[in-house]
């Protein structure tokens, strides 16, 4: 834990099905100051978002296999619950019409710096 | 009185053998002036008259005698024209007494007794029979003196007491009456002289003149005119038989044109030496041949063969040049006088003009045909016109003035129905400008070349217009459909080509090169449609259709539309020219029309053995599709299915291009993950950062990269996606032109720059609020061509030359662009200066 932890850490619900990836996610993560609930698929993530009501926040990655399940993800998630803020990141572009509202999209590899003040801006 | 006595038995005894002592005679009897009025009556040797056999009569009864005569004293003898008791009709001067009474004009001759007249004693008739005795004679004076003869009483018997009064007296004014018989026969006969004359000039004016109409006729050939003179100068010269005209050939003459007696010797040959024509021709005079026999000239051989008798020729001359002879003929001598030679001279310079005026016209002739074949059998087509102006003057129309055959071939239509008529009424809603062209070559005198369609008949003409005398013009043209044709299919093809390379998206591509084939062929409607199945159906893409037609855009049954699949599967192209005739069709035939189609034409496109597209043409005319037509759709065809074989290719290329992007950059994220857990303990944390950096700095490069599907990256774009990485974009001064640089340059200037920009913002002029950089660079092409990037630090802090080796980074800088090492590092108190060089070649894409 890192001292610049806060006492209640806001919630942000990661969605990678690459394990590697995933461990990096956390770690961005933390690193804003946040703490991670692990999702490995699309389904494990509204299954928990459908349990849970203190996630503020989502960080998908947008390339999982089935190439359009991460956006489908995206989307649903602006559909079903309004509230809850958008981080996402993809190897591929995307046009900006394309991005449900409030979203905000980063590339790979990862910018560090951006990945933690884009959290740090949604999960503030 | 004696007065049954009628006359003096005559015995001619009186020129026997006897010897008469001579009486002189007197000497008026052969006066000259004396004989010539004598002649001038042209009385001798004629036959009796009753006008003088009256006077006698009277005379005899009046002196009671029976012997009268009317004796007119010739030179040599005496003749009566009238005599009564007295039967030879002429004596010599020796038996006259009236040749005594010449002595003396005035006065009446009487002798009482001839035989003591010491003038007649010795006389025959006295000493001799009939034994006058008795004479007295009144001279026939003429008003002029001359005494021609008298009219004489004679006896048998002796009268001494001579006349009474009253006979002296009669006797006289008879004599009177002679002389008054004699001058009104005379004028008689000169007005009948004169009549038959002036009928005879009028013969030959007539003559003369219907051979020079014949002559001046047009139609005339040398034949019809010569036979005009030949026939006119037998009719001026009525005693002619037979008439011809002999041309000169060579040292013969030859009978050309013969009438009458020599109409059967056409073609007779005589030589120029010996025969009379000849005589005529070579000394160049006209000539009189009065007897055939004793001629000098004639070939006496042809005398018989041609029957001649007597003839005149002329020399027919040009110049001094003979050309032939006229020649006119009799079968009897002594034919002809002097007045035929000058009629037949007459002629004979007719035949001259008639001659040189039917070569000169036989010449003109074949001139005329000459240039009529050259008109009729001219492959170009040749048209005289004449404008048509309306009431302002203006010109509206022109009427065809010559149109040759060629005309009728090229344009359409019957040339001898268009002789007259006007362009507009020969082909309707033909262009104006058809008008107005040859409009301005009249008006301006300036010739003018043209190449224009008829779009009525859809033909082309190339030709030339110039002007002739008035308003009148003529135009030489050829047909150029077909060249026009295949100009406008090279053209299409160029821009069918050009619409290829430029347009990067099918349909775009199948619609432009729609639209070029419809308008390059004149079709209604052009589109390209891809097959299904074994040509079942045909999907046809937006199409291009001519103003009026509808797109048949869609997807339609080949079945349903005939019996058409065959060629299309053999991949040959399906050609109709008429959807009504054409027995694949024929059923079918009012859908298509339903569709504006009456032909049509699908080219398919093949791939691997079988058809997957069609090119299609549709007319709404019948119409026959030309093999350069079709081997223009082949050649579109096939242009069209490679363009769309290259957009299909790229558009694969474009798709791995970002799956490669999408796996590189997933895969570099993996790197940043593994390094970051496995440098989990490491208690630098700012060098597992600047790793970080590293990668996402060389992902950057990629990005740009892919842009242009890692053939080449835009300078200003790679240098903006690095730098944006390390600090805003308005810290940074950008100078330079932009450039296609290559992969590889665009990774090296990416991590040139990272490690420059990173450097900056620890130590350097990005490490403060104001600090700003200037990058410029340029091309040098002094020498080796070069390029030179400059780094320019200000506004940061005062630094200094760092000490040492350096890690990665400054290494990496050190070794410049491309690592050709060839960096200049200058740490300016204010600031770092950085200058890199490389070869332009290798910093540019080669293109190829």
């Amino acid at each position: 834990m890192t001292p610049s932890q806060r006492p209640n850490p806001s919630l942000v619900l990661i969605v990678e099905d690459d394990p590697i990836l995933m461990m990096n996610l956390v770690g961005y993560v933390e690193e804003a100051g946040c703490e991670a609930v692990e999702a490995t698929s699309v389904s494990e993530a509204i299954c928990i978002l459908e349990e849970r009501t203190d996630i503020r926040t989502v960080f998908t990655d947008l390339d999982m296999r089935g190439s359009t399940a991460g956006m489908k993800f995206a989307l649903a998630i602006r559909d079903r619950w309004p509230p809850i803020e958008l981080l996402m990141i993809s190897s591929q572009p995307w046009d900006k019409a394309q991005i449900p509202a409030r979203g905000i999209m980063l590339g790979k590899p990862f910018d560090r710096r951006m990945i933690i003040a884009a959290i740090q801006t949604l999960a503030a | 009185m004696l007065t049954t006595w009628r006359g003096l038995e005559y015995v001619p005894q009186a020129h026997t053998g006897k010897t008469m002592p001579s009486t002189p005679i007197p000497s008026a009897v052969t006066d000259k002036a004396r004989l010539k009025a004598l002649a001038n009556y042209g009385i001798l040797d004629t036959p009796a008259e009753p006008g003088f056999d009256g006077i006698v009569q009277l005379a005899c009864q009046l002196c009671d005698v029976p012997v009268a005569l009317v004796s007119l004293v010739a030179e040599d003898r005496q003749w009566f024209k009238a005599r009564i008791g007295f039967p030879p009709c002429e004596t010599n001067l020796n038996s006259s007494v009236c040749a005594h009474a010449l002595a003396q004009p005035d006065e009446l001759l009487v002798i009482p007794d001839l035989t003591t007249d010491p003038r007649t004693a010795q006389n025959p008739l006295v000493t001799g029979e009939p034994h006058i005795r008795f004479y007295a004679g009144a001279p026939l004076r003429t008003p002029s003196g001359m005494v021609l003869g008298t009219l004489c009483v004679i006896d048998k018997v002796s009268r001494p007491a001579g006349l009474t009064e009253t006979q002296h007296q009669c006797l006289k004014l008879l004599a009177e009456q002679v002389l008054n018989q004699l001058e009104l026969r005379r004028a008689v006969r000169a007005r009948d002289v004169l009549r038959e004359t002036e009928a005879q000039a009028f013969r030959a004016r007539e003559a003369l003149r219907d051979m020079q109409a014949v002559v001046a006729t047009a139609e005339s050939d040398l034949e019809t005119i010569l036979h005009a003179v030949v026939a006119g100068a037998m009719q001026a010269v009525p005693s002619a038989e037979g008439g011809a005209i002999e041309l000169l050939d060579g040292k013969e003459l030859e009978y050309r044109v013969v009438q009458g007696t020599l109409g059967e010797h056409k073609g007779l040959r005589l030589p120029l030496d010996g025969s009379a024509a000849g005589y005529c021709a070579t000394s160049r005079r006209s000539y009189l041949m009065l007897d055939a026999t004793s001629d000098p000239y004639v070939q006496r051989g042809l005398i018989g063969t041609i029957q001649l008798g007597s003839a005149v020729f002329a020399p027919i001359l040009r110049g001094e040049t003979v050309l032939g002879v006229l020649k006119l003929q009799s079968v009897k001598p002594f034919c002809f006088d002097e007045r035929d030679l000058d009629q037949i001279v007459l002629f004979a310079g007719a035949a001259t003009a008639g001659i040189t005026e039917a070569a000169a016209r036989s010449e003109a002739r074949a001139k005329d045909v000459y240039w009529r074949r050259l008109f009729d059998r001219l492959n170009e087509g040749f048209i005289v016109g004449e404008v048509v102006r309306n009431a302002d003057g203006r010109i509206t129309d022109w009427r065809n003035i010559e149109v040759n055959p060629a005309c009728g071939e090229l344009l359409g239509i019957d040339p001898t129905t268009a002789i007259g008529r006007t362009i507009r009424e020969v082909l309707p809603g033909i262009e104006d400008a058809w008008v107005n062209e040859f409009a301005d070559v009249v008006e301006t005198g300036q010739p003018k070349t043209f190449t224009r369609e008829v779009a009525t008949v859809s033909r082309w003409y190339e030709g030339h217009a110039f002007k002739l005398e008035g308003d009148r013009f003529g135009v030489i043209f050829l047909e150029v459909t077909s060249r026009v044709a295949a100009e406008n299919r090279r053209t299409g093809m160029l821009a069918i080509g050009d619409k290829l390379s430029n347009l990067t998206t099918i349909p775009e591509m199948t619609a432009a090169v729609a639209e070029v084939v419809g308008l390059t062929l004149g079709t209604s409607r052009a589109g390209f449609g891809r097959i299904e199945g074994e040509v079942e159906f045909v999907n046809i893409e937006a199409d291009w259709a001519a103003p009026g037609q509808s797109s048949v855009a869609g997807r339609h049954r080949y079945d349903d539309f005939g019996n058409l699949r065959a060629p299309l599967r053999r991949g040959e192209p399906l050609v109709v020219n008429d959807v009504a005739r054409d027995a694949r069709t024929r059923k079918n035939a009012s859908t298509w029309q339903g569709f504006g189609i009456n032909s049509f034409l699908h080219m398919p496109v093949r791939e691997r053995g079988r058809t997957v597209a069609v090119f299609i043409v549709h007319d709404v005319k019948p119409r026959v599709w030309t093999p350069e037509e079709l081997g223009f759709l082949r050649s579109v065809a096939d242009r069209l299915e490679a363009g769309v074989a290259r957009v299909r290719s790229e558009e694969l290329q474009t798709i791995l291009n970002a799956e490669l992007a999408h796996r590189l950059k997933n895969t570099l994220a993996i790197v940043q993950s593994i390094a970051t857990q496995t440098l989990r303990g490491v208690t630098e944390r700012d060098l597992v950062q600047v790793f970080d950096q590293r990668v996402l700095a060389l992902s950057r490069a990629h990005d740009v990269l892919l842009q242009k599907s890692w053939s080449a990256a835009q300078m200003r774009a790679v240098m903006e996606s690095v730098l944006a990485v390390q600090a805003d974009l308005d810290r940074f001064a950008l100078d330079g032109p932009d450039m296609n640089i290559s992969p590889q340059a665009a990774l090296s200037l990416t991590m040139l720059l990272h490690e420059l920009a990173t450097n900056a913002l620890k130590y350097g002029a990005l490490s403060t609020r104001a600090g700003k950089v200037e990058i410029s660079w340029r091309t040098v092409e002094t020498g080796a061509p070069a390029f030179v990037l400059g780094w320019a630090e200000h506004g940061g802090p005062s630094v200094t030359e760092p000490n040492g080796r350096g890690g990665f980074g400054s290494r990496l800088i050190r070794m410049g662009l491309l690592g050709t090492r060839n960096a200049i590092l200058r740490y300016d108190p204010k600031g770092l200066l950085a200058e890199f060089r490389a070869p332009l070649s290798d910093i540019l894409v080669q293109s190829h």
